[in-house]
């Protein structure tokens, strides 16, 4: 060992870990007050050089012309601003109504997996984790001409049967793991005391892990939300757009006014950003368990 | 009922409406996909739509739009992932370790994955603009450029710009997949290195890394899919260009379906996309099944 004395010894290793923390932070933060600062500008004050690196003054105008489109903000680019609420309220729907088929469905394969011994069950397992490998870009043509065929073009259906197929995966390969960990005698009781399967699943399994549930829903709800691609293909109007196309419409947009099309990608990433923060422990849970990303 | 059926027939029963939803929504238009891709078929000109084979594929052989996007694919990859591993292999160090703010930080870290790719590109493009970027008034301000540059304008620069991009939104789930990684390495380890008077580097070297072998091999695979198959963030931020300079294999596929309605050619761009991911998902599974996560 050393022969100076502890206390003397400079931190060398808590200086360069304190540092590249805040490096790091500041990395990860930045890009994003950014975007919510120009949310928040005037229009013209984007365009001083050096920029203001805090807004002011500070306005809420580019948020309040979604709802009031004929504002003085809303000159360019107006289409998709009209077009935001809408989207907002279709994202919601799919997202959520993905979520839940994705429980409903998930639920039965993934308790097959943690409680009953069958042939092909590793098999099985390795072809849901290979669904979730397919690339979207594979099938979005056939599965383009398929809604074609059905007549769901420009549906809410056409999405939700979509992400639903990107995300169970994910749902079944995290919801095993949670249903394994229930005591299989809190099981074995609710059949003593004739409980059909149903009801031993309805009050003693889920319920212990509703975790899980949690866990695997809001997974669906962000892959749904999130997804573009398909989104572009699929949705032609405010019947079914959602909020990635409304964005990306802002931002195709040569003459789109820089100020709205920060306020429109705030909003489109504060419900996902909200679940994260509220359920961040289970999510790292779910990634490090399922290591996917969608 | 439990005892009427066995465990494997009530297994597949419960397994059927997955399987089904699977069978009509990702076996079938893969399928479907092959098929498409041996036709001519322009859904613009239904008419001349014909079977030719495997025409389509030998064409890609001789057609420079694809052949360029393949090899932009493949650099977008490297770039993307190599900066995605170093940076992410840093900060699960930094997360591993204890200091003040680390709860912070380790909140901080799952936002660029809470960010949609399209507002991911967005965010991006508010900071790269030539005039009210947030990056030139750093640069200025540090005196580091002496006016306002347009970073997306050149070939070069749109390319690193768009990887890097990419890169802010894919490192959380790297960051994430290493410090579970690491929190499996047994402290005992360090201990004996410090004994045996093994320096930082040293310990790094030969505790860490051999530890991390695993979960580096998945995140080198997952970010690899992931940055191959990257779309939404390019298609914000270039758009494919200027040029051809951002233009994927992804993003041409799009562009070949969308803008010129071809889908028998591009279904069989599709199906070499899809070609090279089974090759990288046959790696992928094969870690896992070594590693026993297939034990059930």
């Amino acid at each position: 060992m050393s022969t100076i004395p502890l206390r003397y010894r400079i931190p060398w290793k808590k200086i360069v870990v304190t540092v590249l923390a805040i490096v790091f932070g500041l990395y990860l933060v930045l890009p994003f007050y950014w975007i919510v600062a120009m949310s928040l500008s005037y229009e013209p004050d984007v365009y001083t050089v050096p920029p203001h690196w805090i807004p002011s003054p500070a306005t809420l105008d580019n948020y309040v012309s979604f709802v009031d489109p004929t504002g003085a903000q809303a000159l360019v680019g107006s289409r998709a601003v009209a077009e935001t609420p809408y989207a907002l309220g279709n994202s919601m729907i799919v997202a959520t109504a993905t979520a839940l088929l994705n429980l409903v469905l998930g639920v039965f394969a993934a308790y097959s997996f943690s409680r009953l011994r069958f042939r092909g069950s590793g098999v099985l397992l390795m072809v849901y984790l290979i669904t979730r490998m397919v690339p979207g870009i594979a099938i979005i043509i056939p599965f383009y001409l398929l809604m074609r065929e059905l007549d769901l073009l420009d549906t809410y259906w056409a999405l939700i049967l979509s992400y639903t197929s990107f995300a169970l995966p994910v749902t079944i390969w995290v919801l095993k793991d949670f249903f394994r960990a229930v005591p299989r005698e809190l099981e074995d009781a609710a059949r003593v005391d004739r409980c059909g399967w149903f009801r031993t699943m309805w009050s003693v399994v889920l319920p212990i892990s509703a975790p899980g549930l949690v866990a695997a829903a809001v997974f669906s709800f962000m892959t749904a939300w999130n997804e573009f691609m398909f989104a572009l293909f699929l949705t032609s109007s405010t019947a079914s757009k959602t909020m990635p196309v409304i964005a990306a419409n802002f931002a195709t947009d040569l003459n789109t006014q820089f100020t709205v099309m920060a306020a429109s990608g705030v909003l489109a990433v504060l419900p996902p950003l909200v679940l994260v923060l509220i359920f961040q422990r289970l999510i790292v849970q779910g990634m490090a368990a399922g290591s996917v990303k969608g | 009922m439990q005892r009427q059926w066995s465990d494997t027939s009530r297994a597949y029963a419960m397994n059927a409406p997955a399987m089904a939803a699977i069978l009509l929504l990702v076996a079938y238009p893969i399928g479907y996909s092959f098929w498409v891709s041996l036709h001519r078929d322009n859904l613009a000109q239904p008419a001349l739509r014909r079977f030719i084979g495997l025409d389509n594929y030998l064409g890609l052989l001789s057609d420079p739009a694809f052949l360029t996007s393949l090899g932009v694919s493949a650099l977008f990859v490297l770039l993307v992932v190599g900066v995605t591993v170093v940076l992410g292999l840093a900060l699960a160090l930094v997360l591993n370790e204890t200091f003040l703010g680390r709860g912070v930080l380790r909140s901080l870290v799952l936002l660029p994955w809470a960010m949609p790719g399209v507002v991911n590109g967005l965010m991006w493009r508010t900071v790269f603009d030539a005039k009210t970027g947030a990056l030139n008034g750093v640069l200025l301000q540090l005196g580091l450029i002496d006016s306002y540059q347009a970073f997306l304008a050149s070939t070069t620069g749109a390319f690193v710009f768009t990887a890097m991009a990419q890169v802010w939104n894919t490192l959380p789930f790297a960051v994430i997949l290493l410090l579970a990684g690491l929190t499996t390495i047994p402290n005992e380890l360090y201990d004996a290195a410090t004994v045996d008077r093994a320096g930082l580097l040293q310990r790094f070297r030969e505790v860490t890394l051999p530890w991390l072998l695993h979960p580096l091999l998945i995140v080198l695979i997952l970010e690899t899919m992931n940055a191959f198959r990257a779309f939404d963030t390019i298609y914000v931020l270039t758009g494919g260009g200027p040029g051809d300079a951002t233009a994927t294999v992804a993003l041409l596929t799009v562009q070949r379906v969308l803008t010129y309605t071809d889908v028998g050619l591009g279904s069989a761009y599709a199906w070499v996309i899809t070609l090279i991911t089974l090759v990288v998902s046959i790696a992928y599974v094969g870690l896992l099944y070594r590693r026993g996560s297939f034990e059930v």
